[in-house]
């Protein structure tokens, strides 16, 4: 069981070893501001300054976990008789003025409450405090209190976590449908211009015709249905082009590549020069979509997890079952395997490969969703250089580009890969340029692991002429790994 | 099976960790640069600075300033380069979040589109601070704007254009950037000043014949000027809303010299390569933007807002104007 999961799903190892990589490097000094922390602090100011305490609580309005952290201590406090002076929740002028006011009082403060980053304030220095008791006997001798601080990592936390793979949902998404054109042998370099295209047409959509600011939730469901649509005719475009005019799926998406990105930024200028009443010629910017709660669905999130790996994850588990429990999904390795075979075989090819591109751009619509809503706008610039990413998600997952095999998980996987990669990168504050090379070096890395394992299950050591030949064959080979999911090794068999 | 593994785990953990353990030194070379405080943490806490576009030479100028004059406050500053997309400006914010920096810097992308990113940093009780380009989005909370006035910038552009073409007049190209509100602001400028010295004027008129987007970068807007000369042979002027998109089109222009007759250029900006291109004629003037200060009151405005004291929501640093005479008796080119 554990043998096959590695061999399906190697690269998982990968993902791990990288997680403890990162956890390790951002390994660093943490401080607390939970209520927990709170309440533990209100103690040690009890037990050094008595029950008679009287002690100044500081933190910062936001985030909502200060004014709890507040409030905590604030009961802790006085449960063991101290008296708290004023609680101060806000920014570091309300902190002055709430010290001044503590100095002018004439009543003896012995402690300021607070935590670390509220500590780093102005008015909470050592030189503001001891100039203040220069003026304030009062004042003398005031301390402040921080929670302890202890060593964690940066990146092993729920929020960071959760926040790489908000990241890249939208990659992750597109790499759905692109793990099904890559089984099929084929390519979509489209799916960037696709997302943008898409995402425009749902803002205009929203804005012009569904009534923008007073948009209905119907209306906005039905331009986002509009745009994901139109990605999807982009898709049968693709599938048509590709079947029907036997012109490559390279050249096929690399022009609708640049048809899209075009029409996305014409749409939004046109948007732009309306909206402006002819008066200006109008700008390739960002089209805001004003219909209520539209960007709550990228900023919220469900049991901890952000909306957007919400939607992510169950569109990978139902990317799975089709592709492993129907014929559908049997019928996009066969072709992938061989499709002459396949069609003798009563596959319907045409059909399969026209259903996978138009998959694969609305999987870029749903992405666009993705992207308006966490934008709360329409950019013609989004998903810029996403083709890239995408395929590099699916190759790293373990789809072979010659076709015939690959998993959905495996892209998962994958996008995670490059995630925290990205992720980790960011953190340690390495530039755009550098990043590319870690990418280019990974897609690299990823391709030659799949030839040596490659090399290693026949065992035979060829030469790359016989290798590259041998790839069929491979197919056939690693069907039989397949050859678990029950039909599939049927399909496959005739590639062998 | 076990042996392979291990190889395949090895061969990915060379390739993987080498890279990152070489910046993972690099940020640690950072943290004693930036720690005044010792214990690898600065005496006052990081700032996180996400960059428009660190290929024009002027966010350069803007992150080493910045860096230098808040290393000084007592902070450290961690700088991205958004490369002209917000969203990886979004992500910059999202990791400043996770990484609980005291203060978030940027030159937003999308005046717009950035505008979500920062609401997430107010919810999280950063404060933001916006340094040459703004956002407009309402309910973003930006503590402070230094930017540049580019709309006073822009009429002084076209002060210079009127002075450079003289009574004959003539038609004019500009090379824009229409995604950045700054240059939307420098264009509006100019075509106001043009406009109201076209007014009640029948000949020697200055026509704006056409606008072309050069991407506020050299090689875009080398390409948009090459096109726009062969259907535009009267050209006469061309005004590009900064430096590296005025030295594109000078290049531009300067390979089809002998179709084309002499064009003046107004640039924008006052980097160093347009001071030197000014100086050698080849672009006739630019009001020059002030970077380096527009640094330094970022700087000073973050330290002032974490004293409590007041500080001023929006500043406008004025332009000048910067000719050929001016860039004789500059130091810096010397």
């Amino acid at each position: 069981m554990i043998k096959r999961f590695s061999r399906e799903y190697g690269s998982v190892y990968v993902l791990l070893i990288l997680c403890a990589y990162y956890t390790f490097a951002t390994w660093s000094v943490q401080h607390p501001t939970t209520p927990g922390a709170a309440r533990e602090l209100a103690e040690s100011v009890v037990e050094e300054h008595g029950e008679s305490a009287r002690v100044l609580i500081i933190v910062r309005d936001k985030p909502v976990q200060d004014v709890l952290f507040a409030e905590a201590a604030s009961e802790a406090l006085k449960a063991r008789g101290a008296t708290v002076v004023d609680v101060v929740t806000g920014d570091p002028r309300g902190a002055r003025k709430a010290i001044e006011k503590a100095g002018a009082s004439g009543v003896k403060l012995d402690a300021i409450l607070t935590h670390h980053y509220a500590a780093q304030w102005g008015p909470l220095s050592r030189e503001h405090l001891d100039e203040m008791a220069a003026e304030h006997a009062s004042l003398v001798g005031v301390r402040i209190h921080t929670p302890k601080s202890y060593m964690w990592s940066n990146f092993l936390t729920p929020a960071n976590l959760g926040n790489v793979m908000n990241q890249n949902a939208d990659v992750a998404i597109i790499a759905i449908g692109m793990t099904m054109v890559i089984i099929t042998a084929g390519i979509d370099l489209a799916v960037g211009s696709v997302m943008a295209f898409a995402a425009v047409v749902i803002a205009v959509t929203i804005q012009r015709w569904m009534g923008g600011a007073e948009a209905s939730t119907v209306g906005v469901l039905a331009g986002v249905m509009i745009g994901v649509g139109a990605a999807a005719l982009m898709g049968v475009f693709n599938g048509v082009m590709v079947t029907y005019a036997r012109i490559p799926a390279f050249v096929v998406t690399l022009g609708l590549m640049m048809i899209a990105r075009g029409l996305a930024l014409i749409m939004a200028v046109q948007y732009q020069a309306d909206l402006s009443g002819g008066a200006t010629k109008g700008t390739p910017e960002s089209v805001n979509i004003t219909a209520p709660g539209f960007g709550d669905f990228a900023s919220g999130d469900l049991l901890g997890l952000p909306n957007a790996v919400v939607l992510m994850l169950v569109l990978y588990v139902a990317a799975h079952l089709v592709m492993k429990h129907t014929s559908f999904g049997r019928y996009v390795y066969a072709v992938g395997g061989n499709p002459e075979a396949a069609r003798l075989s009563g596959v319907p090819v045409t059909g399969v490969l026209i259903a996978v591109y138009a998959v694969c751009a609305a999987m870029a619509g749903v992405a666009a969703i993705v992207d308006a809503s966490r934008f709360v706008g329409g950019r013609p610039s989004a998903g810029d250089l996403h083709e890239l990413r995408v395929i590099a998600a699916v190759v790293v997952g373990g789809t072979s580009l010659a076709g015939g095999q690959g998993k959905v998980f495996g892209t998962l996987i994958g996008a995670m890969i490059i995630a925290v990669i990205q992720n980790g990168l960011d953190m340690a504050g390495v530039q755009a340029y550098e990043k590319m090379v870690v990418f280019g070096s990974l897609i690299l890395a990823a391709v030659l692991l799949d030839q040596v394992k490659k090399r290693w299950l026949s065992g035979v050591p060829s030469k790359w002429g016989a290798e590259l030949g041998g790839v069929v064959v491979e197919v056939g080979g690693d069907g039989s790994v397949a050859g678990g999911d029950g039909g599939g090794g049927g399909g496959d068999g005739g590639g062998g | 099976m076990t042996r392979r593994l291990a190889l395949v785990l090895m061969l990915t953990l060379g390739l993987f960790v080498l890279p990152a353990c070489d910046k993972g030194e690099g940020g640690g070379g950072d943290d004693k640069k930036g720690a005044d405080g010792g214990g690898g943490e600065p005496a006052k806490g990081t700032i996180g600075y996400s960059a428009m576009q660190m290929k024009n030479p002027f966010f350069k100028v803007i992150a080493d300033t910045l860096t230098e004059s808040a290393e000084k406050a007592g902070y450290k500053v961690v700088v991205s380069d958004a490369n002209d997309q917000v969203s990886e400006q979004a992500n910059h914010i999202d990791n400043f979040i996770q990484q609980k920096v005291t203060a978030i810097v940027l030159n937003p992308v999308d005046r717009n589109a950035i505008g979500p990113a920062i609401k997430k940093a107010n919810e999280a009780g950063i404060p933001v601070f916006t340094c040459d380009l703004q956002c407009v989005d309402p309910e973003a909370k930006v503590v402070a704007h230094v930017g540049t006035d580019n709309l006073g910038g822009g009429k002084l552009a076209g002060e210079a254009m009127i002075e450079a073409l003289g009574e004959a007049g003539g038609d004019v190209i500009v090379v824009h950037h229409a995604q950045a509100n700054s240059c939307v602001l420098r264009v509006q400028g100019f075509t106001e000043v043009i406009e109201a010295h076209n007014e009640g004027r029948d000949a020697g008129k200055t026509n704006i014949v056409a606008t072309i987007d050069g991407k506020a970068t050299r090689q875009p807007a080398y390409d948009a000027m090459s096109a726009a000369l062969s259907s535009h042979p009267n050209l006469r002027g061309v005004f590009a809303i900064n430096d590296p998109s005025a030295l594109g089109a000078w290049k531009a222009i300067d390979e089809q010299k002998d179709k084309v007759g002499p064009i003046v250029i107004v640039g924008f900006d006052g980097q160093y390569d347009g001071k030197v291109a000014i100086k050698e004629g080849k672009i006739y003037a630019d009001p020059i933007q002030f970077p380096r200060k527009m640094a330094r009151m970022t700087v000073q405005n973050i330290v002032d807002h974490f004293d409590g004291k007041e500080v001023t929501a929006v500043e406008l640093i004025p332009t000048k104007l910067y000719k050929k005479e001016d860039a004789e008796k500059d130091p810096e080119l010397h």
